[in-house]
């Protein structure tokens, strides 16, 4: 459903990924994982749109992704909830989980639906909605920003490191919330520093070091891999070392 | 006692004024990240014209600001699309050579086409006030202090109830979410640009009553607005009302204590006070968010 095919991007001079070829097959939640700095995060900007790669494609079956505005993206149906501050902290709960519906925002009845289903499935949004985004606890905000994501029903979810800042029983609900979107037919792209939660719930592992997806397999074989521990501790970047 | 709520109440009015003049600058500041240093010579622009408006044809001077609004949301909107976005993601610095370009230009065009002398409108009410009491309330700041709150109130409508105001806001608060909500960036900038414009069109209408003018009046005009808007908080709605009604009292109170000269002294003494207390201005930082 999903492929990258030899993407490289970055941010100012040099290049962040180089050379990433990755794919998310329809229903399968894949799990992307790796030392911090290995371009995890960058690769979810570059799907969402919110940054342009350089050189290879990134395509949604048939559909050519690379080069499309975010709300183009969005409205194929790829949510992203980021890593880090993603809410408007001067509005109040509501409004920014109704903001996920900006691109249905004429069909009001929609909307309503889509809103009240959200607030039963993450009962925060209902106990707290009329409070200033700005004024929640982190792992609240967290909840808030999935729920945003859920408005528009999407097809694929990227999501940045879930579970940061989330307390056992959140990250239960989180883990309970994932598995059960994925029942209903959602396909994830997840990045996770928990490695055992992310490849717990994943049907597929991805490794990245230094740019480049080193590993790839289902979630058991990459869990299992001797490699992986080598990489995700950070100790092979051969690299790191020459640039130092 | 009179003599001191004539004073206040007069501020007031005045301070609505500012801070709808003001909210044009703040607005666009919170969206673009730019400084419009042109919103001052829109003023002036729109003043200008509207004299012309009420000489040749008669029409109040500050009712046409129904006229000159709309012409001004289109003219931010085209300066938007083909000048000022050109420059959109480099420095501040850039945006405010560009602006100030900007002013520079409408100040040149005023010299063409107006001539270097100072104007005013002066309709029938120009000198008649409103009696209340031992108060006297002049006709033209109440007038104009009405349209200023209609105005804002609009704004204020426009900015949470509608889905075009969300965007506005969402955008000024957290750009990068507000584009992964799918709000398109340069649409929802030429719309702010275009708005802040408009609302230098009623201002404008209702200086070239209360204020006379001429082309480089905008200079003195941008920097009462800038005092306003960095005293409140670069950024703020809530913050540039504050600001304008502060400025509007100093003003007045000065001018009824101590001499009209000193009142914007004492104005800039108040905003340095506050900056040494308040560096991000009066409303510059409520959340957490900012203060981390
Ligand atoms: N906005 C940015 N501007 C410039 N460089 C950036 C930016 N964001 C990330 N980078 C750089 O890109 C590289 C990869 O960052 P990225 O955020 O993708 O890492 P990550 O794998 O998500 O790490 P983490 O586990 O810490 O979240 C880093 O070296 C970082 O310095
Ligand atoms: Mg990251």
């Amino acid at each position: 459903m999903l492929t990258l095919e030899n993407v490289t991007a970055g941010y100012g001079g040099g290049d962040v990924l180089q050379g990433v070829d990755l794919t998310c097959a329809p229903g399968t939640v894949t799990c992307i994982v790796g030392p911090n700095g290995a371009g995890k995060s960058t690769v979810l900007k570059v799907i969402s749109g919110l940054l342009r790669c350089r050189t290879g494609s990134v395509s949604l079956g048939e559909t050519r992704l690379d080069g499309l505005d975010p709300s183009r993206v969005l409205a194929l149906g790829i949510t992203q909830v980021p890593q880090s501050q993603a809410l408007f902290p001067g509005m109040t709960v509501r409004e920014n989980v109704q903001l996920g519906g900006y691109l249905i925002r004429r069909d009001r009845k929609l909307l309503a639906a889509r809103y009240a289903a959200v607030c039963e499935r993450i009962p925060l949004v209902a106990s707290r909605a009329g409070d200033h985004a700005g004024n929640l606890s982190g792992g609240q905000r967290r909840m808030v920003e999935i729920a945003r994501c859920l408005m528009l029903e999407p097809k694929l979810l990227l999501l940045d490191e879930p579970s940061l800042g989330l307390d056992p029983q959140s990250l239960a609900g989180v883990a309970g919330l994932i598995r059960s979107l994925n029942e209903g037919g959602t396909t994830m792209l997840l990045v996770e520093q928990n490695v055992r939660l992310g490849l717990g719930l994943a049907t597929h592992g991805v490794v990245m070091e230094g740019g480049r997806v080193r590993l790839t397999g289902t979630a058991a074989a990459v869990r299992d891999n001797p490699e992986m521990a080598a990489l995700y501790l950070g100790g092979t970047s051969a690299k790191e070392t020459q640039r130092g | 006692m009179a003599q001191f709520v004539q004073a206040v109440v007069l501020g007031v009015l005045i301070g609505g004024i500012y801070a709808l003049m003001a909210s044009g600058l703040t607005l666009i500041f919170g969206v673009l990240r730019i400084v419009n240093i042109a919103q001052g010579a829109f003023l002036i622009l729109v003043a200008t014209f509207t004299w012309w408006l009420w000489r040749t044809t008669g029409i109040d001077p500050i009712l046409s600001a129904v006229i000159t609004a709309p012409l001004m949301f289109g003219l931010g909107w085209v300066l938007y699309r083909f000048v000022v976005r050109r420059i959109s993601g480099q420095a501040a610095s850039m945006s405010v050579l560009l602006t100030f370009g900007i002013a520079l230009v409408i100040e040149g065009f005023l010299n063409v086409v107006a001539g270097n002398k100072f104007r005013s409108a002066t309709p029938a009410y120009f000198e008649q006030s409103f009696r209340v009491g031992d108060i006297l309330l002049p006709k033209a700041q109440v007038y104009g202090f009405l349209a200023a709150v209609v105005v804002l109130g609009g704004l204020y409508l426009l900015l949470t109830r509608t889905w075009a105001g969300r965007a506005i806001r969402a955008t000024s608060q957290n750009p990068s979410a507000a584009a992964l909500v799918g709000i398109g960036a340069t649409a929802t900038a030429a719309l702010a640009f275009a708005l802040g414009s408009a609302s230098a069109g009623v201002g404008g209408s209702i200086l070239s009553v209360l204020y006379p003018f001429f082309p480089a009046s905008h200079y003195d005009w941008i920097s009462r607005l800038l005092g306003i808007v960095v005293l409140g908080g670069m950024g703020s709605l809530p913050g540039a009302l504050v600001g304008a009604l502060v400025l509007g009292l100093a003003e007045t109170l000065t001018a009824t204590y101590g001499s009209l000269q000193w009142s914007t002294l004492v104005f800039y003494l108040v905003i340095m006070a506050v900056l040494l207390v308040r560096p991000q201005g009066l409303f510059g930082a409520r959340l957490r968010e900012d203060v981390a």
